[in-house]
């Protein structure tokens, strides 16, 4: 650890600037947090986690879909971050940044799962059939009840073929479609090429509007 | 521009995500290609049905509980004592000491090997007896004599004095069992034994 950073037990409970933003707030002036957490300001890493956490955690049930281990896995890549935070050098988005530690951690965990499963290859871990809509997660967005239900019927939908794909293909229109992020946010998030990311979408969108035909084309 | 765009630039294009002239220049392009603007079309439905069904972000349960724990993992990280590397085991750990112990392992193997070959070339009776052996007894007063033969490529060491081995003496787990070799009955004694004796 950067041995530069004051002791964080103090920094919790020692005076810093006001935190103003909450969950859900543009990140726009990530860079100011940021530039205070690489010294060791606890409390700014703190509201960047408030603003973070959701996509990540969000992101990270996308992928494994299983509630408790994306609880887990998200705290490790806020404690990853921090760990690392004194290298970032804020030429990507924080936010991709953190997608790209997201991406590492749930590979590495899916990796050991499946050393633990005795080597062979469990696409369970991704995928478990535990579709659960009445998971104690909510949507960050409001919607009217009519939205709600309607949008949590396809969501379930969505989900369930989107477990059929492969976790790169997953990965890739979960990143794109979902969060948003630009071909070449994707690449430094997956560790590829735009090329391979255009390629894994491409074949990704085929597979799920091809999975979901029925519904999609009665929208 | 009338060209078509290269691949990598219509994906962007069909994705929104081409900004100042090369969109212009894609655009103008795509004006005359109706099914080119019908798959962006079709895509921005797509990406819109995508992000309605799935929310960009939700919060963990108990958020607040979420980010304690982050908080608290990293000051028990801080805590933690730094880690004291062994300068006595550090060095093997270094990523050029396996590398470079392999291929000394790998020149090692190779020289011993044209040493071995070496060795192997069966010597003549006569390079045996001018040498001087050194004959090993675990006791005094035991006569050994040993006997070569350049026909059965042969030596035979005679060892005179020794107490009788008694019937009881396990061999199997005092001797190493060697690989039976073809004996040959025609090793003959070819004149006198050349002998030791060691006091």
């Amino acid at each position: 650890m950067n041995k530069d950073r004051p002791d964080p037990s103090k920094l919790l409970t020692g005076p810093s600037e006001p935190v103003e933003s909450r969950a859900g707030a543009e990140p726009d002036d990530d860079a100011v947090f940021v530039k205070r957490a690489q010294s060791g300001d606890l409390r700014a890493y703190d509201e960047l986690v408030i603003r973070h956490r959701g996509r990540i955690f969000a992101m990270v049930r996308n992928m494994i879909h299983h509630e408790a281990d994306a609880w887990d896995l998200s705290q490790d890549v806020f404690v990853k971050a921090w760990q690392a935070l004194p290298r970032f050098e804020a030429k990507a988005r924080f936010s991709t940044w953190l997608f790209r530690i997201a991406h590492n951690v749930v590979y590495d965990w899916t990796r050991k799962r499946k050393i633990d499963s005795a080597g062979e290859f469990n696409d369970e871990i991704f995928d478990r059939d535990q579709i659960d809509p009445m998971a104690s997660t909510a949507p960050a967005e409001n919607e009217s009840p009519d939205q709600s239900m309607e949008h949590g019927e396809l969501r379930v939908k969505i989900q369930a073929a989107l477990f059929k794909l492969s976790p790169e293909h997953r990965e890739s229109v979960v990143l794109k479609d979902v969060q948003g992020l630009s071909y070449k946010e994707i690449a430094d998030a997956m560790g590829c090429s735009i090329g391979t990311v255009m390629s894994r979408l491409f074949y990704a969108r085929q597979k799920l509007q091809a999975l979901l035909k029925d519904e999609y084309e009665t929208r | 521009m009338n060209t078509k765009p290269d691949d990598e630039t219509l994906a962007l294009w069909l994705d929104d995500e081409l900004e100042g002239d090369a969109f212009s220049s894609v655009e103008a392009w795509a004006a005359g290609q109706p099914d080119q603007l019908a798959a962006r079309q079709a895509i921005r439905e797509w990406r819109g049905t995508m992000s309605a069904a799935i929310p960009k972000a939700e919060e963990p349960p108990y958020p607040e509980f979420f980010n304690s724990r982050v908080l608290a993992a990293i000051a028990d990280l801080e805590k933690a004592p730094p880690q004291v590397i062994d300068a006595r085991v550090s060095w093997w750990r270094s990523a050029w000491f396996m590398p470079t112990a392999a291929a000394a392992g790998m020149a090692l193997a190779f020289w011993m090997g044209t040493r071995t070959s070496a060795v192997v070339a069966p010597p003549s009776v006569v390079e045996v007896t001018s040498a001087s052996p050194v004959v090993y007894t675990p006791e005094t007063g035991v006569r050994a004599d040993y006997f070569a033969s350049r026909n059965a490529d042969a030596t035979v060491i005679v060892l005179d004095g020794v107490p009788a081995i008694s019937d009881a003496l396990d061999f199997r787990e005092t001797a190493a069992v060697t690989p039976e070799r073809d004996a040959d009955s025609t090793a003959s004694h070819d004149g006198n034994p050349t002998s030791e004796v060691t006091q």
